[in-house]
Order: structure tokens, then C-alpha cells, then sequence
């Protein structure tokens, strides 16, 4: 009980104290004094407190919208696991249901956006369908590979791999790690795949999308975004910590791989410049690549080619 | 057993009254009877599912069919319920969409004449049980349909589709001929029960038979390659045929398809294999070749090709459940792609209903000429959001239901031992998470573009919504999309009941642990519906107070937009298109603005189907060079006509005198 209450705790801190860590980092990369970490709790607030402006092209769609958006992402976040490998609800394949409910909130993320009728929302839309379609097929990949030899019924055992030797786990665990670490770029909307900090070029894809927001609603974006990066780096920290540890011990390397992932996604955004927008599918490519890779790995090991 | 025959009675009587009324009556009385005989069909469908016995009744008919065992077990009565209540919605829909057309002195008679007898054929197919009677009552609904789809046959494009499907019909039934008669000599026998021993004798003889009966469904379902006939059909019907067609009509075919593997005891690996790869390569393409359509109806007929392979993808890992002896994957499998085909016909139908709204109040099928429609139309609009969000297979609506039990099937096989299954399974299983990402491109793109923004064209009068029949129709789909999204635990006791045939009673605990898994998803859904309703109303309360108004779009300062900058559904596209361009062939002609005074510049992109012209045509072409060597036969003199009557008096003669 305690450790669900931790972890629902966490659920609501941390999103934006991530986002703050991860423009500090940048801003130490570049040598400047940069904002501090609370900053964007600071903006989220100043949000919270204003009126709107809502365009007259607009249905009730684009009310509603940043709403079901943000409810698909906490819903998300209550059956991902988070610390100690424990998530806050958890049934059966609930992972499918973590990976629909997330397309739902896609689903009006996007119309709230071509709702203006807005040619750069257009664009920014269009972006972030065919990109989470290039996707969504390699994360289901992995999350099935990682099922034959794991505990395939919930999300909490699908991260307990059973069969295998010590090694080949490690490997595969990695390698995992490293498409959803692709998966947390575009997500996230993060540099090499997209950029959070211009919000008015017709390169992005995610900040163009909420050019019309403004508000509460721009402010329950934002903090949806930042707990969608929160979701999927809780999938990688549990792929990465080890099981059998007491849960302080797992709460405190928890909390240090996500210090690790901020540090890393600030460090890519302060030294590797954006992709041309026709290299990104590229770019999201590897995760299918390396997702098949874990594939015949496994299979490999299940027919006994490997051991 | 006595209601089914009234029920049917009641519809092919009502079809019959309507011929003596007034233009404006037919529809009521048409819908009135449907309506009455689908309560008959039903009484008796329910009472099977809920356990009671199978009724049965063996008709004598005389010489060649003989005795017809006519009965409703449960794979009929699941059937039975989806057609006769889907009939019902689809007569009333006909009442306010027919009403256009009265008083023009069009064939407003025959046509509401051939709905009855489509929908009294359709209870009908699900429930003989003889070969024979089965291709003739088969025959009866696809002409009936026939006759439905040219309604508009003074168009040309109307006529070829209606000529194209007649074609496309006639081939397939070919092929469910052949398999039948193979099977009815080696059973010397037409009644389906018979064939039994057939099917499971020889493997090889199986697997041909089954083959063939395959391809015959499977061009009336629509399975890639055999799909071409639909991206030309729907957009020509009138709109409540295009929803019956989709959302019923193709169902017999998938009970056709059901039917054969409930008497195959033990479908063999092969088969099970063939049905998994071919509902994938559909599934994929099919919405590939949506996400690629400008016209709504096309992007909807090709979208069907998609459901059809969801529900094969979910009726494959059934197969290969049954094949590996694997009873999770066969029960998950089997329930998730029937639960599919009851889903799709909700929301496919709804689709086309609300598309059909659509084009009678604007007279336009290319979304690129409309826009902002949901401001007009509210009620349509939400109707097709509800449809897109379903078809997508997003939860909270029930489209999310049957693939969640197809996915969830799919992972009680991934530890099976054997390496083939694990492979096939991961594959399938991603290659569904894919589907489902471009469908929503797809339903993204069509409902953004057609409903939302502003509109970009100038309609002729401004758009409202219909006539109360039409929105009963659709209000009533919505209903049962809704409550089977949120309470999918009570509609799995239902499809586990009507797929009794195909895998026998399942265990008490495994029911139970399926039953509570559900619960469960019911529940997760019970609390996302809760935190959007909470988020929604404070963000209300944030805002009560504030200064909330109403500016125009950002456009970035630029002060002479108009409604053409909007995005396009090509624009929108446009980054998929090309990313999949080495594998679709997309012929673009542009006229690109030059120099620094462009003059009209023009862009225009068209998207061919490779199958039809990589596969089909090249067989309509080898056939036509066959057939075109016996032209001389019909040479238009008289003289040679009268030449043939002579020869043939000739040749009875001598038959004659030789018996």
C-alpha cells in the first residue's frame, strides 16, 4: 500500500521536476546559468492561473481535447510500473491497454490540433500520426519478444525475465532499453527528433501542434507531456534495475536512472543538432531494427542456437 | 423454430405490401415489418445462446435439392442477432434517406422491393444447412444486392460498379461451387453434416477443399486480393446499402468461412497459417490503401478490407490454436474476431450511415471540398467521431474490445515451445499494433478533414441535420458501441456462448479468470471516463470567472488567410505517402509555381490499387484473348444464325436416330 502511495506521489512530482533537469543540464552544457529545475513548475502554475483564448474556427472538440489527452496520460501512468516494479493498477495484458489508452489521447491530441484549421497544426499533426505509426509497431515488438521469455500476463511481470541465461538477460534488457529510449525521444518530443524549445517552425511536430492552446489547457499540456516522459522512462528503469532488491534500494535506483536519463536527453539536446525532418523515420527505424535484432535473439535462445 | 419462419415471412411480406403503396409510405412499412420480423428471428437466436436446445426442421424440397435441414445453432444465432437488428437500424436509416428520391419518378418500388428480399436472404443463409439451398438462397442475396447498388444506374460509373460486382459475385460463388460439389461427391450427400467425414479424411483434400471455399468467401468478404470489386461497389450504392452491405452483407461470408471450420474437426497447420498471412497482408494494405483515398466512401470500402482482416487476423490465431492445441489462443482468438464482426458492423455501418448524411446535405464525397462540417451537423459529427474512435480500436469504444482479446490471445501462445508459433505470434502481434497506428491516421485524417476547420468550398444551401429516422438509427448504434466499450465482460459471456461450435464449452476458472480480466478493463475504463470528467470540469471551474474569448486562428501574423490554406487530407498524408512510396505507386502530376510571378500551379496525386491492376487485370486480359477466339461465332449476319439452327436440327436428328 505504502509503495502504491510512493509511486502515485512520484506520478505527480516528478514530470515537471524531469522537464527542469533536463533544461538545467542543457543550460550547464552551454555554459550559461540557465533557469532553475523548479522553473517549469513555475510556468505551470503561471498557466494555470490565466484565461484563454480559444480560436473561432473551433468546435467543442478542441475544448475538450487537452483534457482526454491528459486523462489517457495519467490512466497510462497508473498502470505503468514505476518504483520497486510495482504499478498502481494491474490486470491482465494491461500493457495493451496502456499502449491504446496512450493512441486515444493521440487520437485527440490530433483533431484538437486540426480543429483550427491551421495549416501548421496541420503539419504538426500530420507529423506525430505517421511518426507514432512507425512507432507503435516496434515498441509491441519488444514488449512480445520480452514476453516469451518473461511473465507475460501483466506489465509489472513482463519486466521479470525467467528464462535465459544472466548475460542474454542483461543483453536483451539493454537492447530494449535502448528502443525505448528511442520511443522517449519522440514521445517526448525531444531533440534529435524533434525540438521543444522553437515553437513557431515548420519543423516541429509536437509544440506546433498546441500553437492555438492557451491557458489551463496549454498548462495541463505541458504537464501531460512531461508525464508521458516520465511513463516511458519508468519502463526503462525497470528494465535496467535489477529484481530482488528491498524496496528503498530500488526506490533510490530508480530515482538515479531517471537522474541519468535527464542527463543523457540533456546532454543529446545540447550537443547533436535536430535531424532534417526526411531523416527522422530514419531515425525511428533503428527502433524497429533493434527490435527485431531482440526478436531472433530470443528465438535463437528458445530453439537453443544460443545459450 | 416457428418464429424464424414467420420472422422471414413478415420480411419478404412486408417487401410485397410495400409494392401497393404510396412513394412516401414504403419506407414505414418496409422498416415496420423488418422490424417485427427481426423480433421473430430473434426470440429464437437468444433462446439459443441463452441454453436452450437447437431447433431444428428438415423441409422437404423436391428434386435436386431434397431434404433441407434447416436450423439455428449457436454460430447461426450469433449471426441471426447481428443481421436482424443491423437490418432493422439499416431500414430505418432507409426511411430518411429515401425521401430525397420520392416523387422523381425513379425506381423507388423495386428498390425498397429488393431490401426486403436482401434482408429476408440473409437469416436465411446462416441457417440451411444443405449445399444447394445454400447457393440458391446465396445467389438470391447477392442479386438482390445487385439490384440495390445500381440504384443510380443512369450514371455510368453506378452501372460498371454494379456490372463489376455482379462479375466479382459470380466468380466467387465458382469457387464455393467447386468446393461444394467436391465435397458432396465424396460425401454423396448435400447436407453439411455429411460433410464431416469428408473433411476429415485426407489433410491435402482439406486444405484444397478449404482453399477453394475460401477464395469464394473470401471475394465476397473482401480479403486482399480478391477486394476489387468494393473500392468500386460502395462509393456507387446509396448509402444505407453501402452500410447494410459492409456492416451485414459481407458477414455471411465470414459465417461461410466459420461454417467449413466448425466441420473441420482438426484444421490442419497449413491452413491455419494460410488464414493468419492473408488477413495480415489485408489488414495492412487495406488501410494503407485507405489512409491513400480522397473520396469517403472509397476511404471507408477499403477500410472494410482492413476489418475483414482484423477479424481473420483474430479467426487465424483461433485456427492456429486449434492446430497447435493450444485452447487459450483458440478461445481468445476466435471470440476476439467474432466480437469483431459484430463490432465492425456497428461501426462500419454507422460510418457509412453518417457519410450518407453528409452527402445529401452536400452533395460531395471528395473530402477535399469539405470542412468544418461538425458546427452544422453536431449530431452526424459526434456519430462519425464515435465511428473513427471505434473503428481505430480505442478504448473506451468497442472496437478496443475484440483486439484486445486478439492481442491478449495472441500472448498466451508467445510461450508455446515451438519456435514458428513464438515468431508468427510476434509478428502478427506488432503487425495489429500497426494496423491500429494507421488507422488512426486514417480516421484522423477523415474526420478532421470533412468535420473540422473551416469548410473549403461553397455549398450550394447550408447543411443541417436529417430527418429524426436517421438519427434514431444512428443514436441506436451508438448506444450499443458504447455499451459494448464499456461493459465488455457481459457481451465475452455472449460470444463465448456463440462460438460453442468452434471450440466446445470452455472450463469454469478459465471463463472466470477471462470474465474478471475484463472486469478489470471495464473498470480501467470506469476511471479514465472519471479523470476526464475531473479534469474537464476544473478546468470549467478555472475558467468560470477568467476572460475567455474568441480570436481567429494564429496565423502568424498574416492577415489574408483563407479557408484553401487549410491543411489538406493529401497534405495530411503526405509523410506517410511518401514513405511507403517504393511499395505503392502514386502517380503525381505537377505544375509547380516558377519564376518569381508563378502562374496557376497544380498539384494532383492519384493512388492506383497494384492488385488489381498487377493481379486481376492480367487475368481478365489472358481470359478475354481466350474467349475473343471464338468471336467468329457471333458475326451479326443472319444468314450464319440460321445456318447454326439448321446444323443443330441436324445433329438432333442424327443423336436421335443413333439412340
Amino acid at each position: 500500500m505504502i509503495e502504491i502511495l510512493i509511486n502515485a506521489a512520484l506520478l505527480i512530482i516528478l514530470p515537471l521536476l524531469f522537464i527542469g533537469l533536463i533544461n538545467r543540464v542543457k543550460s550547464l552544457w552551454g555554459g550559461r546559468q540557465g533557469p532553475s529545475i523548479m522553473q517549469p513548475v513555475r510556468d505551470f502554475l503561471k498557466l494555470m492561473k490565466k484565461g484563454e483564448v480559444i480560436s473561432t474556427t473551433s468546435s467543442f472538440i478542441f475544448k475538450i481535447a487537452p483534457s482526454i489527452t491528459f486523462a489517457s496520460i495519467i490512466l497510462a501512468g497508473l498502470i505503468v510500473p514505476m518504483a520497486g516494479g510495482r504499478s498502481i493498477l494491474s490486470f491482465n495484458a494491461d500493457f495493451i491497454f496502456f499502449a491504446y489508452i496512450l493512441a486515444t489521447g493521440k487520437f485527440f491530441a490530433i483533431i484538437g490540433a486540426m480543429d483550427t484549421g491551421s495549416s501548421f497544426e496541420g503539419m504538426g499533426a500530420s507529423r506525430e500520426a505517421v511518426f507514432s505509426s512507425l512507432v507503435e509497431p516496434a515498441f509491441f515488438i519488444v514488449i512480445a519478444s520480452i514476453g516469451i521469455l518473461g511473465n507475460v500476463s501483466t506489465f509489472e511481470g513482463l519486466m521479470r525475465l525467467s528464462g535465459g541465461s544472466g548475460e542474454l538477460k542483461m543483453l536483451i534488457l539493454m537492447l530494449g532499453a535502448g528502443t525505448l529510449f528511442i520511443m522517449l525521444l519522440v514521445e517526448g518530443c525531444r531533440v534529435p527528433v524533434d525540438d521543444p524549445n522553437t515553437h513557431l517552425e515548420l519543423t516541429m511536430i509536437h509544440e506546433v501542434m498546441v500553437l492555438d492552446n492557451s491557458g489551463p489547457d496549454m498548462g495541463i499540456i505541458m504537464y501531460a507531456s512531461a508525464m508521458k516522459m516520465i511513463i516511458i522512462s519508468s519502463i526503462i528503469a525497470n528494465m535496467v534495475i535489477p529484481e530482488s532488491m528491498a524496496f528503498g534500494l530500488s526506490l533510490a535506483s530508480y530515482l538515479a536512472v531517471l537522474l541519468v536519463l535527464a542527463v543523457i536527453i540533456g546532454t543529446i539536446e545540447a550537443i547533436v543538432a535536430r535531424l532534417r525532418m526526411s531523416h527522422v523515420p530514419q531515425f525511428l527505424f533503428y527502433m524497429t531494427a533493434i527490435s527485431v535484432i531482440i526478436l531472433s535473439i530470443i528465438v535463437l535462445t528458445v530453439s537453443g542456437g544460443m545459450k | 423454430m416457428e418464429y424464424f419462419i414467420y420472422g422471414i415471412g413478415l420480411i419478404i411480406g412486408g417487401g410485397f405490401f410495400s409494392l401497393m403503396l404510396p412513394e412516401k409510405a414504403k419506407g414505414y412499412a418496409v422498416s415496420l415489418f423488418t422490424g417485427l420480423g427481426a423480433a421473430c428471428i430473434l426470440s429464437p437466436s437468444i433462446n439459443v445462446l441463452l441454453g436452450q436446445s437447437i431447433p431444428s426442421l428438415a423441409v422437404e424440397i423436391s428434386y435436386p435439392i431434397g431434404t433441407t435441414n434447416i436450423s439455428i445453432d449457436h454460430l447461426s444465432a450469433f449471426f441471426l442477432i447481428i443481421i436482424s437488428v443491423m437490418s432493422f437500424i439499416g431500414t430505418i436509416y432507409t426511411i430518411g434517406y429515401m425521401k430525397v428520391y420520392n416523387g422523381k419518378g425513379r425506381t423507388v418500388t423495386s428498390h425498397f422491393f429488393f431490401l426486403s428480399v436482401l434482408i429476408a436472404s440473409m437469416p436465411l443463409v446462416v441457417v440451411v444447412q444443405n449445399a444447394l439451398a445454400f447457393l440458391i438462397v446465396w445467389e438470391i442475396m447477392s442479386l438482390s444486392s445487385f439490384f440495390l447498388l445500381s440504384f443510380e444506374n443512369e450514371k455510368e460509373e453506378v452501372y460498371n460498379a454494379g456490372i463489376n460486382y455482379l462479375i466479382a459475385m459470380h466468380i466467387g460463388v465458382l469457387f464455393i461451387i467447386t468446393g461444394f460439389v467436391l465435397l458432396s461427391i465424396k460425401s454423396e450427400s448435400l447436407d453439411f453434416n455429411s460433410f464431416k467425414d469428408v473433411l476429415n479424411a485426407d489433410k491435402w483434400q482439406t486444405n484444397i477443399i478449404f482453399l477453394l471455399l475460401f477464395i469464394g468467401f473470401g471475394t465476397k468478404a473482401g480479403f486482399i486480393p480478391l477486394h476489387t470489386w468494393l473500392p468500386k461497389a460502395y462509393p456507387a450504392a446509396p448509402s444505407h446499402i453501402s452500410g447494410l452491405m459492409s456492416g451485414v452483407m459481407i458477414n455471411t461470408a465470414i459465417y461461410g468461412i466459420l461454417r467449413i471450420i466448425t466441420l473441420i474437426k482438426l484444421p490442419s497447420i497449413e491452413i491455419a497459417y494460410f488464414v493468419l498471412i492473408i488477413s495480415l497482408i489485408s489488414g495492412i494494405l487495406g488501410v494503407a490503401y485507405a489512409i491513400a483515398q480522397s473520396d469517403i466512401k472509397k476511404l471507408l470500402a477499403y477500410s472494410s478490407v482492413e476489418n475483414i482482416g482484423v477479424i481473420g487476423i483474430g479467426i487465424g490465431v483461433g485456427l492456429l490454436g486449434m492446430a497447435y492445441h493450444k485452447p487459450s489462443l483458440t478461445v481468445l482468438g476466435f471470440s476476439g474476431g467474432m466480437l469483431h464482426i459484430l463490432n465492425q458492423s456497428l461501426f462500419k455501418s454507422l460510418l457509412f450511415y453518417s457519410t450518407g448524411v453528409v452527402y445529401l446535405q452536400t452533395h460531395i464525397l471528395h473530402m477535399e471540398k469539405l470542412g468544418g462540417l461538425i458546427r452544422p451537423m453536431l449530431f452526424t459529427g459526434i456519430c462519425f467521431l464515435v465511428g473513427s474512435l471505434a473503428i481505430s480500436g480505442l478504448p473506451p469504444f468497442n472496437g478496443f474490445v475484440s483486439e484486445f482479446l486478439i492481442y491478449w490471445g495472441m500472448l498466451t501462445g508467445l510461450k508455446s515451445g515451438y519456435v514458428l508459433l513464438s515468431v508468427m505470434i510476434v509478428l502478427s502481434f506488432s503487425g495489429l499494433a500497426f494496423i491500429g497506428a494507421m488507422a488512426l491516421l486514417c480516421f484522423t485524417k477523415v474526420f478532421s478533414i470533412v468535420f473540422l476547420g473551416s469548410p473549403r468550398s461553397d455549398l450550394h444551401e447550408k447543411p443541417i441535420d436529417v430527418h429524426w429516422t436517421m438519427k434514431a438509427a444512428m443514436g441506436f448504434q451508438i448506444l450499443l458501441i458504447f455499451a459494448i466499450g464499456f461493459l465488455p465482460q457481459y457481451i465475452f459471456i455472449g460470444i463465448s456462448k456463440a462460438a460453442h461450435g468452434l471450440f466446445g464449452e470452455i472450463s469454469p476458472e478459465i471463463f472466470t479468470s477471462y470474465f474478471n480480466t475484463l472486469c478489470d478493463v471495464s473498470r480501467g475504463l470506469a476511471v479514465f471516463m472519471g479523470i476526464f470528467i475531473l479534469l474537464f470540469l476544473g478546468r470549467y471551474l478555472l475558467l468560470r470567472k477568467r476572460r475567455v474569448y474568441r480570436y481567429k486562428t494564429w496565423d502568424c501574423g498574416y492577415q489574408a488567410g483563407n479557408t484553401r490554406m487549410q491543411y489538406t487530407g493529401a497534405s495530411y498524408v503526405e509523410p506517410f505517402m511518401t514513405l511507403i512510396r517504393p511499395i505503392f505507386k502514386t502517380k503525381i502530376r505537377e505544375n509547380k509555381p516558377i519564376g518569381l510571378f508563378p502562374s496557376r500551379s497544380t498539384y494532383e496525386s492519384q493512388t492506383d490499387d497494384k492488385f488489381e491492376h498487377a493481379v486481376i487485370h492480367p487475368i481478365i486480359k489472358r481470359i478475354e484473348k481466350f474467349l475473343n477466339a471464338f468471336t467468329w461465332i457471333q458475326s451479326g449476319s443472319t444468314q450464319q444464325y440460321i445456318l447454326y439452327g439448321l446444323i443443330f436440327l441436324i445433329l438432333i436428328t442424327l443423336w436421335i436416330m443413333v439412340v
